[in-house]
């Protein structure tokens, strides 16, 4: 092979590569714009819920199923008894909260025996579902509805699958130590069964980002926008997913994730599949994954719902480092359910999840990234050898920037249309600001931090990173 | 020359893409502005409805109020008001004409619009508010806009006869779900006679035991005859909702057939047994229940755990109550 051929040949191989990417990439905004779409639709077609808690308090209050709050505790003696006291006086009718110290090596089982006059109680558990040992169970002197377990530390999965052992509630609600759900958050998210003929297996509802607010006693007192970049790109980041993807996920039936920081599910389903994995970095994802599975082999008709309403505020890391470990642990999750349930993917047997849902996941998770990476690589590599025109590889760059804002400033637009949880207007620019900075350095540091997902993966890493967190109503 | 095509075309989407955002933030900006003179209005508002309302003279009431502002203070005092105040205050809303734009609403052709017109029409509760609440119930193209009505009739006691109410809502011809429960037992106090009366068509145990379950509500001592045979029913699931209706209307003769259906054989009507005993206070049924708690099945050992802890709570409570005497 001649010299002219072999440039011949890498050139093709160059515009080879460069074309598969762009389709790559042509596809995954093509999805996401179908999806803000469906979107917009389904939020300007749907029955607003009651405006005010009251109202839901009203309609629901005899008919709203008992549900048992299960948060996982590590290492939160500081806040656990503002945190606990915050979820005691959620507006339910009937709802226990079981708190699992999971093995922390503070004083947090301490706080919580202090603070809520907790004495020894034997309770029989139900199913045991957990890897590790209970150490023992506690229940309050003054609240009848809360009930602690300690156990050996064994992370969130196995905590929460100690706590679900214990429930005796039809409904479940699973949350992170550090969430903070809105006071009429439960009702809301327990609206849809409300409506449910036995099918409904499974609700998620919105998760807004708390970094910036106001909280005290454990709970929301002032929304706030963190003034730092990388929470509020994470803002934007939020309102993609769960306004836009999550919301036309739902209307067509292929829902794959219910996040940790807040899900409510039928007690009895998650007993049956066994609950949470515990050998798998994203054990949200995959539960979710596996409720699909199950019932589909199972040939049970049920549904999974969303409520586009914001039922619960999280704490995103506040800086790159932490965001690091969050999204890489995403990321090997993600690639863990996929190759977990591999037989789903374009399996005609799993309906919509085998031929819809598991190959968007799969262009999303695992030819998304490496794609992206590429076409970086690829098109100052084509405009070198002159066989891109620069103008051409810069009006490309123009279009996915404009393409990326557009989606992202869509869902900041449906979020104040119809939610209305930004504070003022200029809040409302600073995320907007944020939707178009984002293009330009965040998400290339995302797709690091991705790769570094699909290394985990690939060397089966299960080292779990804890992502740092500053706390609430630290100085931004 | 393509690439200057994409430029532009690019370019004229950024300027729509800012031109769409500038609009949003001028509006959220606008309303932010108008937001402390709209505090103070809702708050004269306020003011002058209570004084009306109080038969005191009114001096403050201003015409440029907007009906918007008028029926967000409406809404928000008609929560705190009861009885005639409540009427009285309605009947002022009707007259400064704020009825007028929620009935238009009423016909919107968006399901979503006509739904929050029938929760306002809820609020009013005027023969006009029933009146227009029956059309929809009876003629909207929506399930979801007649359930909707369906709800607010009942919440101001103007649902029509159940039999009416499952033929406009095809009640018997679908899966039965909570919301369809807490109709009819938000009806049958109205209907009660109906209601048992429905027991005699040849319906399905399941739609058999939803009406079982409502004459509970019903607060009729007249009914209990019906539950206590509902109670020996070939079928667990009437029994059951004759138990769940037993500890609703709490009538101390129920106790005998209620401590009966502790042993029943089938575990669920075991469990509704266990509950209904801890609900009225039987306290006779102690022994039985410490029987339950060896029963075969978690879920009525459970229940019978519970209904021990209740019922020993309540005669701590008594005995407390006696000594303090």
């Amino acid at each position: 092979m001649t010299l002219n051929e072999l440039q011949i040949a890498s050139a093709n191989a160059i515009l080879f590569l460069a074309f598969g990417c762009f389709l790559v990439v042509a596809a995954r905004n093509g999805i996401s714009l179908l999806q803000l779409l469906l979107a917009a639709w389904v939020f300007a077609t749907r029955t607003k819920p009651g405006r005010s808690s009251i109202e839901l308090w009203r309609r629901y209050g005899d008919l709203a199923l008992p549900v048992s709050v299960i948060a996982p505790a590590f290492n939160e003696e500081l806040s656990i008894v503002e945190s606990v006291k915050s979820l005691l006086s959620l507006e339910y009718p009937h709802h226990e909260v079981i708190v699992v110290n999971d093995g922390s090596k503070d004083d947090t089982l301490g706080a919580l025996i202090r603070g809520f006059d907790m004495e020894p109680h034997e309770r029989m558990q139900i199913a045991a579902l957990q890897k590790t040992q209970i150490r023992g169970t506690y229940r309050s002197r003054r609240y009848p509805n809360l009930f602690v377990v300690d156990k050996e530390n064994g992370r969130k999965a196995d905590a929460a699958n100690a706590g679900i052992g214990f429930a005796r509630t039809p409904l479940v609600c699973v949350i992170d130590a550090d969430s903070i759900i809105e006071t009429d958050g439960l009702l809301r998210a327990a609206e849809p069964f409300m409506h449910d003929d036995g099918r409904l297996v499974a609700v998620g509802g919105t998760i807004r980002i708390a970094n910036g607010c106001e909280i005290e006693g454990g709970a929301l007192r002032r929304i706030g926008v963190d003034t730092k970049l990388v929470p509020r790109f994470q803002i934007v980041e939020y309102l993609r997913a769960f306004l836009s993807s999550r919301v036309a996920n739902a209307h067509t039936d292929t829902l794959l994730l219910i996040s940790g920081a807040f899900g409510m599910f039928r007690r009895d389903v998650l007993i049956e599949i066994g609950g949470y994995r515990h050998d798998t970095v994203g054990e949200d994802l995959e539960l979710v994954v596996r409720i699909h599975r199950y019932m589909r082999e199972q040939k049970r008709e049920y549904a999974i719902k969303f409520v586009p309403d914001i039922v619960c505020w999280t704490e995103a890391p506040a800086n790159l480092a932490g965001l690091k470990g969050q999204r890489s642990r995403w990321q090997q999750g993600a690639l863990e359910t996929l190759q977990r349930h591999r037989r789903m993917i374009f399996n005609p047997r799993y309906g919509r999840i085998g031929m819809i849902a598991m190959p968007q996941l799969i262009l999303e998770d695992v030819i998304g990234p490496p794609a992206e990476v590429i076409g970086y690589l690829v098109i100052p590599a084509a405009i070198a050898l002159g066989i891109l025109d620069p103008m051409m590889a810069l009006a490309f760059l123009g279009v996915t920037v404009l393409f990326g804002t557009g989606l992202s400033l869509g869902s900041l637009a449906l979020e104040e249309v119809q939610l209305r949880r930004t504070p003022t207007a200029r809040d409302l620019y600073r995320i907007g600001e944020a939707a178009l900075l984002e293009n330009f350095g965040f998400r290339q540091m995302n797709l690091i931090y991705r790769l570094r997902g699909i290394r985990s993966f690939l060397r089966s890493d299960t080292k779990w990173e804890a992502v740092p967190r500053i706390g609430f109503n630290q100085p931004s | 020359m393509s690439a200057l095509l994409v430029f532009i075309v690019s370019a004229a989407a950024a300027l729509v893409m800012v031109m769409l955002f500038g609009i949003l933030l001028l509006r959220r900006w606008y309303q932010e502005r108008c937001r402390q003179g709209d505090r103070a209005n809702l708050a004269a508002i306020t003011r002058s409805y209570m004084r009306r309302v109080a038969g005191q003279i009114d001096e403050d009431a201003s015409a440029k109020w907007s009906d918007d502002l008028r029926l967000a203070a409406v809404s928000h005092i008609h929560l705190l008001l009861r009885g005639g105040e409540r009427h009285r205050l309605m009947q002022m809303a009707e007259l400064d004409g704020l009825l007028r734009a929620t009935l238009a609403k009423s016909h919107s052709w968006r399901t979503a619009r006509r739904i929050d017109a029938i929760r306002l029409l809820q609020q009013f509760g005027s023969e006009a508010c029933i009146a227009r609440l029956r059309e929809i119930f009876s003629r909207d193209r929506s399930m979801a806009a007649r359930l909707e009505a369906a709800f607010a009739l009942a919440a101001v006691h103007a649902l029509p006869p159940p039999r009416e109410t499952i033929r406009l809502l095809g009640i018997f011809e679908r899966k039965v779900n909570r919301l369809d429960r807490a109709l009819f037992r938000a009806s049958a106090p109205d209907y009660p006679e109906q209601m048992a009366l429905l027991l005699d068509d040849p319906i399905s145990n399941e739609h058999r035991a939803l009406i079982i379950d409502a004459l509970g509500w019903s607060g009729d001592a007249n009914a209990l005859p019906l539950l206590e045979a509902a109670s020996r029913s070939e079928y667990p699931e009437i029994r059951s909702a004759a138990l769940q209706a037993a500890a609703q209307l709490a009538l101390p003769s129920v106790e005998p057939w209620v401590m009966e259906r502790l042993q029943d054989p089938v575990d669920f009507v075991r469990l509704q047994a266990a509950n209904c005993c801890a609900s009225l206070g039987l306290n006779d049924a102690i022994p039985a229940l410490h029987l339950l708690l060896e029963d075969e099945s978690l879920w009525v050992r459970l229940r019978a755990e519970h209904a021990l802890e209740v019922l020993q709570y309540q005669w701590l409570n008594l005995d407390a109550k006696g000594l303090l005497a």
